[in-house]
């Protein structure tokens, strides 16, 4: 099919007034009762502890990537490698922990997500919960949106805790590092201010996956195709949007330093 | 305890079964270069606008934190440099590859999956065909080929992102940015760059057509498959990653004595 550019415009600018509508009835659904205490510990415990393993996995690894890399550009550079516990402390607490763990809830909870209500809407059990008169966004996505901002915001701090851990075990092994050096040449460079930036920015990257998510599930097209279809979108935007939210996130966060 | 952990060397075994079978099918009867070349155009189109926005943002995120960090050195020349090069060697092929994995490998399994539980997969294999060599095949090479295409692309935005942000965030005139950038960016760090590549591609592929052919269950079952393979290849990546990286520091160590 070709649109013209008028078409095409008028397209986004309707996805983009339903996200904005979901996004804002979801926020409003957050303060109204009734609380499904037991459903959001059900959320959780699905997004944040059930995550944990792969999150703490992928992460340990990436540590020891960082660890290797700022040696070789610190070697670059200044022709000694006194300054890598800073630099990769630095890195993971402003970038890697947040961003890793987001685009892996992402992975994980966003697209089973999508997959979910996609699923329930083609089979018309959305609607069944409208004529039961239960608002589906306050049933369906309220949970599940604030399960992720809290799994967002707890996994980020295990992830940058279990990462800097992992830097300290590499470093000593690789380069040479006792422990207490490695911590000490950290404080330099990062404070607790740094953890607290982090833990914000899963917060919010925890915030987009449900959102986004839910948004594409619930536009799901019928058929097993537009399942995958949705779940694809959904998974692609949800990571566009995290590395663009980094972005602005660090752009402002910079500023406070 | 033991048997999540059985399950996961089950699984990766698997893997490693799938993967010794295509290459034996390439070897002793490769499919047509038409397919792959078909594959190639479809995946490189729908992916280049998405990998060209996060190749954009994820280098103007290395020039952001980088000029915070130089900024206190005052070695702010060095900016070009070394934000350059680490998203070259590092952060750009591991941001770009999760990206692909988000779109071309969920993707794929998705489509193998629907072929799978709709029973087209038992189709091609009754009409006499092999369905590794028509299905499988083109689809693994074309994204192997796409995804080196598609990271190029990524990384070139990724410069052009660096070079903005350095304008304007760090007043870099882009002149001495980009003059910087050959001072630090060596042939071996392109290399490597493109070696990970290779390597993530290989794991992407791999990973994506496997859990889409073994797909069951019905529409479920290929939800279920996509999402495995989402998160299969975000941590196949991380791993290769290091694997990578441990490999070219040896090689380094080995062969130019740094």
């Amino acid at each position: 099919m070709v649109y013209t550019v008028g078409q095409v415009l008028l397209l986004r600018g309707q996805m983009l007034s339903g996200f904005l509508n979901l996004a804002t009835s979801t926020l409003v659904g957050v303060f109204m009762p009734p609380f499904r205490w037991k459903e959001i510990l059900k959320q959780l415990h699905f997004v944040a502890w059930q995550s944990a393993p792969v999150v703490v996995f992928s992460v340990s690894f990436a540590a020891a990537v960082t660890i290797m890399e700022s040696s070789y550009h610190m070697r670059l550079v200044i022709q000694n490698d006194a300054l890598v516990p800073g630099f990769a402390a630095l890195l993971i607490l402003r970038e890697l922990g947040a961003v890793v763990t987001a685009l892996l809830i992402t992975s994980r909870v966003g697209a089973g997500l999508t997959a979910e209500i996609g699923s329930m809407q083609i089979t018309e059990q959305v609607d069944a919960l409208k004529m039961l008169s239960i608002d589906p966004i306050h049933y369906l996505v309220v949970p599940r949106f604030i399960a992720c901002v809290v799994g967002g915001f707890l996994l980020t701090i295990i992830a940058n805790i279990v990462c800097l851990y992992c830097a300290m075990l590499v470093s000593q092994w690789s380069l040479g590092y006792s422990q207490g050096s490695f911590l000490v040449a950290m404080r330099s460079f990062v404070s607790m201010q740094d953890l607290y930036f982090a833990s914000m920015k899963g917060a919010c990257f925890g915030a987009a996956v449900p959102l986004i998510g839910s948004f594409y599930g619930f536009r799901c097209q019928a058929g097993a195709e537009g399942v995958g279809q949705a779940t694809t979108n959904s998974v692609v935007t949800t990571s566009v949007t995290i590395i663009v939210l980094d972005f602005l996130l660090g752009y402002l966060f910079s500023y406070f330093y | 305890m033991s048997k999540p952990i059985l399950n996961i060397v089950d699984e990766i075994g698997r893997a490693l079964l799938f993967f010794k079978q295509i290459i034996k099918t390439t070897v002793k009867t490769p499919c047509s270069w038409k397919s792959v070349c078909e594959q190639v155009v479809k995946i490189t189109y729908q992916s280049l606008p998405t990998t060209a926005l996060a190749g954009f943002f994820v280098g103007a995120i290395m020039t952001v934190q980088f000029s915070m960090q130089v900024k206190e050195f005052g070695a702010l020349g060095f900016l070009g440099g070394l934000a350059t090069s680490g998203t070259i060697r590092e952060v750009g092929p591991l941001l770009i590859a999760f990206m692909l994995s988000g779109k071309v490998g969920a993707y794929t399994s998705a489509e193998l999956g629907t072929m799978r539980v709709t029973e087209q997969i038992d189709a091609i294999r009754c009409l006499g065909a092999n369905p590794l060599q028509e299905i499988i095949l083109p689809r693994f090479f074309g994204i192997i080929i796409s995804s080196f295409l598609l990271l190029s692309a990524g990384l070139l935005t990724s410069i052009s992102g660096g070079v903005t942000l350095g304008f304007y965030f760090a007043d870099i005139h882009p002149q001495e940015y980009i003059r910087h950038i050959p001072t630090i960016v060596t042939a071996y760090s392109v290399g490597s760059g493109l070696f990970k590549c290779l390597v993530f591609s290989i794991v992407l592929a791999l990973i994506c057509t496997y859990k889409g052919f073994h797909a069951s269950g019905g529409s479920k079952g290929v939800g279920q498959a996509v999402v495995a393979t989402a998160v299969a290849t975000m941590v196949g990546i991380v791993v290769a990653d290091w694997f990578t990286s441990l490999l070219s520091d040896v090689a380094l160590t080995i062969w130019l004595g740094v």
